[in-house]
């Protein structure tokens, strides 16, 4: 029988994974030479935080996992040409959004994404305050905050998971967007107002 | 901004972004061994490099030329590969090869480039057979990219 000794990364990966003291771009440069293990060692640190930021983006999750394997490829493939203009987290990230965006809109097709129904997505926030089998009010804030998120538009809601779950810059946000800081700070304002706005029964 | 000025729901907003920051998808967990069985086994296209073996000629995959220098020059015991490019000519011939490697402080430098020179020359030996360049006609350049405490750091 196979067991895993205290403290151990799971699922078969290298036990210094998590203590990998590395820099990104070190890691990435091993990479590039074709260093799989540093790749993985890049692929634990960061692959949370962009699976987290493409489900949040697809609004279906079943696609996160395919959305984040092509990612996670191109990533690979790109690592070569990878110059370090920007650092290898925002890199990431950048690549991941123009996954989710090719993925959105071969899904969306040419009439555009469905609108939202603000109502139902109100209630639901209701239900899940109100619901007294919960046990817990974290998960139950963050149920909230997802059913929030779908009323962003697809910009306002990557910029505003970038800044305040992955504590972007906003000039790495704009390397992501491929916009302006100054732009960024429009769309964290508009996203803040919505968001707020929609869970202000919260208490 | 002061607490009064803070919009209802803010509050609430700013606890479940924490909530979300510090939140590990179950998804991810169960996706992850497969990601990675992926990516390890993911092919990276590359630009041809001219071999010659006794039954003629045959083009490697510059990626395979560059993973090969990389394992070459990390089994030297106080260097590890930080960056290599290979450069080759019109019919796939491979012209230059840059190395920089990261040292253990206290190396003494010019022999270690030495011995970078010969590990690399020997393996594109390997690698190339015929078509790999005579270590006089290679421009290998030994940089030193980075010099850090242990190996540990870069390995």
């Amino acid at each position: 029988m196979r067991t895993t000794p205290p403290g151990a990364a799971p699922d078969g990966a290298h036990p210094d994974e998590r203590t990998d003291e590395r820099t990104d771009e070190v890691l990435a440069r091993r990479a590039a030479l074709g260093d799989r293990d540093a790749f993985g060692v890049l692929v634990d640190r960061h692959g949370p935080a962009l699976y987290r930021y493409a489900v949040r983006l697809l609004d279906e999750r079943g696609q996160a996992d395919d959305c984040l394997q092509d990612a996670l490829l191109a990533a690979w493939r790109g690592l070569p040409s990878f110059r370090g203009d920007a650092s290898v987290r925002t890199w990431l990230f950048t690549i991941v959004r123009h996954e989710v965006h090719a993925r959105s809109r071969r899904r969306a097709g040419p009439g555009g994404a469905a609108p939202v129904d603000a109502e139902e997505v109100l209630e639901r926030i209701r239900d899940v305050r109100q619901d007294p089998e919960r046990t817990s009010v974290q998960a139950a804030l963050r149920e909230a905050l997802d059913l929030a998120l779908r009323l962003l538009p697809p910009r306002q809601r990557s910029a505003w998971l970038l800044r305040e779950v992955e504590e972007l810059s906003y000039e790495e946000i704009a390397q992501v967007l491929g916009t302006t800081s100054t732009a960024v700070r429009g769309l964290l304002e508009r996203a803040r107002t919505t968001l707020a706005a929609t869970l202000e029964d919260w208490r | 901004m002061s607490d009064r000025d803070r919009a209802g729901g803010e509050d609430a907003l700013d606890l479940a972004a924490a909530a979300l920051r510090a939140h590990t998808e179950d998804g991810w967990v169960l996706a992850r061994p497969g990601l990675l069985e992926r990516v390890r086994r993911a092919f990276r296209p590359s630009a041809p490099v001219l071999g010659t073996h006794e039954l003629g000629d045959f083009r490697v995959a510059a990626d395979v030329v560059v993973d090969g220098l990389r394992t070459a020059v990390d089994a030297l015991p106080d260097a590890a590969a930080d960056r290599i490019s290979c450069s080759t000519g019109g019919d796939d011939r491979l012209e230059s090869v840059l190395v920089e490697v990261a040292v253990a402080f206290g190396t003494p430098l010019p022999a270690l480039a030495g011995r970078v020179r010969r590990v690399v020359v020997a393996r594109l030996r390997e690698l190339l057979g015929e078509a790999a360049p005579a270590e006089e006609a290679v421009q290998v350049d030994v940089h030193v990219g980075d010099v850090v405490r242990t190996l540990r750091e870069v390995r």
